[in-house]
């Protein structure tokens, strides 16, 4: 029979070694998705950290030419949700978008884009 | 086609017969402050001898004296709107009513007008007389009218020894008022002579000022009767000479002896009692030509021209400004010499930006020559602002001059285009285009 403390110790150990069980998982998992999925996620992941590290940047300094941050983090922000909807129309597993052909995903994400650079750049001041 | 030339030129020839014509006279003009024409009233005509001396200082210096009896049935002081005259002197004190056209409201007119005036009163003086010095804001002994006519000032400490009068109304005061302006850079070192009535006046009025006191022991009373009841005007609220310098720089001296301008107390030694220095000569005749000196603009008389302002670096005059110009004012200043007009050199005129309350308050500097200036900063308020500047020194002429400017605000191009504390934000939008446009390539081209 175990004791009290060899029991919570055993158990610990078990957290611990399910969490790293989790994350091997994850990653063996992840490493099964198509590159281009995988570029896509760089690119939010690129994105998001941008508008982070803005949002960081007026936290210290103010919100002085408060347009200007409106623009910078708006910028990122969007196109990182423009790509995620990219990446869900084009993922193969993905049954709700079965008929729609990848280019015309991304030919609506060029274009999505293009506009929201273009206001970007006008409400940037 | 030109215009007919002879249509042109009879008004233009007789402006100029006109022009010439006011030249000649040498009239009192703002180029050349000094009267030069004066009227003198007397009670009798005997005055013009009694008192030459005093008028000849004046003939001297380039004055025109007319003399005519106070109630000479053809006085007048302007005809057909233009002043005969540019100042008065009112040597008559027991006046009841002037001749001719001349009134009470014709000579504050005439001070209203920026004319200069001089009252001599004594303890014949009328009530007209009186009113005039009232008008002026001097105020000569009212319980003497009512009461006793015949009272004058005495002083038993300060009266001036002599062997005929003792009664002690012939006082010698050096109490004099301190300003190289109206008494001249020379000390006066004799006392002065006074035989006469006192005056007081309003401590509230900023524009009178006393030239002349008498000692704290003063008082104003009958010499010849007993005092039943403590006198009114005492001390050193008795001016024995003031002065008035009116708000559109008009000068008015009033005082309450005309014997101190005769020739007996410009020529007599003096000695105060207690005192035992003699003067061989009473200070009168110095005090009288230095203070008449000032009294017809000789001395203290300034101008202020060329008010000038513009953006630095620049040298048009802008019709407004923006805010936060740098911009730079300058003014000339000059005073009169009596003859001619000298560079006005001090270190305390100020100018304000004014807009209900003073912005900006700069003392201007002057380079020696009477130009005087300063630059300064357009303050971030915008609306319509006044340069002001207002100077009022004891003795001077009072200077007040006001340009109005508007001041607008940037317009939304004047702006700085590009804020420094946005850089990251730039750098983060163009940064993610870069990014944008990278991710297409490789989406696009990977295998």
């Amino acid at each position: 029979m175990l004791t009290f403390r060899e029991l919570e110790f055993k158990m610990a150990k078990s957290s611990t070694s399910d969490a790293q069980a989790l994350f091997r998982s994850l990653r063996s998992a992840y490493a099964a998705t198509p590159t281009n999925l995988k570029i896509i996620d760089l690119y939010v992941v690129y994105a998001i950290t941008t508008a982070v590290i803005q949002v960081v940047y007026m936290g210290i300094v103010g919100s002085f030419p408060f347009n200007s941050f409106l623009a910078g983090v708006l910028s990122c922000v969007g196109t990182a949700v423009l790509a995620v909807c990219l990446r869900i129309q084009v993922n193969k597993e993905n049954k709700e978008f079965k008929d729609l052909p990848p280019e015309r995903a991304f030919a609506d994400f060029v274009l999505c884009n293009l506009v929201l650079h273009l206001v970007v750049i006008n409400f940037l001041g | 086609m030109a215009k007919p030339f002879p249509t042109l030129a009879i008004p233009l020839f007789l402006l100029s017969v006109v022009s010439l014509l006011s030249l000649r006279c040498g009239a009192f003009s703002a180029d050349r402050p000094t009267d030069r024409r004066l009227l003198v009233l007397v009670d009798d005509l005997a005055i013009r001898s009694s008192h030459s001396l005093y008028f000849s200082t004046l003939q001297s210096r380039g004055y025109d004296l007319d003399f005519k009896l106070a109630d000479d049935p053809s006085l007048a002081l302007s005809r057909y709107g233009q002043y005969l005259y540019d100042g008065l002197l009112l040597f008559s004190p027991s006046v009841q009513r002037f001749g001719g056209s001349l009134d009470l409201a014709g000579i504050l007119d005439f001070v209203d007008a920026g004319h200069d005036l001089i009252l001599a009163a004594d303890s014949s003086a009328s009530d007209l007389i009186r009113e005039i010095a009232t008008e002026c804001g001097v105020d000569f002994d009212e319980a003497i009218s009512f009461q006793d006519p015949a009272a004058l000032v005495i002083d038993h400490t300060s009266y001036a020894v002599s062997e005929t009068e003792g009664d002690h109304t012939l006082i010698a005061s050096d109490i004099f008022i301190e300003s190289t302006t109206i008494l001249g850079d020379e000390k006066i070192e004799a006392p002065v002579l006074f035989r006469g009535i006192g005056h007081s006046l309003n401590a509230a009025n900023s524009l009178v000022l006393k030239v002349l006191s008498a000692s704290p022991a003063a008082y104003s009373a009958n010499p010849a009767t007993k005092l039943s009841s403590p006198p009114s005007l005492t001390g050193s609220a008795i001016s024995l000479v003031s002065i008035v310098q009116a708000r559109n720089n008009a000068r008015v001296l009033i005082t309450g002896s005309l014997d101190m301008f005769s020739n007996r107390f410009l020529k007599s030694g003096v000695q105060k009692a207690g005192s035992s220095i003699k003067n061989e000569k009473s200070g009168n005749q110095q005090f009288l030509t230095e203070i008449s000196k000032w009294v017809f603009h000789e001395r203290g008389h300034l101008k202020a021209i060329n008010v000038r302002h513009h953006k630095v670096g620049e040298t048009n005059e802008p019709s407004i400004y923006r805010i936060n110009d740098d911009l730079e004012y300058s003014v000339e200043i000059y005073e009169w010499s009596g003859s001619s007009w000298k560079p006005y050199v001090v270190d305390d005129v100020q100018v304000q930006f004014y807009m209900m309350s003073p912005y900006v308050l700069k003392t201007l500097s002057t380079d020696k020559k009477g130009l005087y200036s300063t630059s300064f900063k357009v303050p971030d308020v915008y609306g319509v602002f006044q340069f002001k500047v207002e100077y009022e020194r004891l003795g001077y002429t009072s200077l007040s001059l006001s340009k109005q400017i508007p001041v607008r605000p940037f317009r939304h191009n004047e702006y700085e285009r590009f804020i420094t504390t946005a850089f990251p934000y730039y750098g983060a939008s163009f940064s993610t285009m870069a990014a944008f446009f990278i991710f297409t390539v490789v989406y696009l081209y990977n295998k």
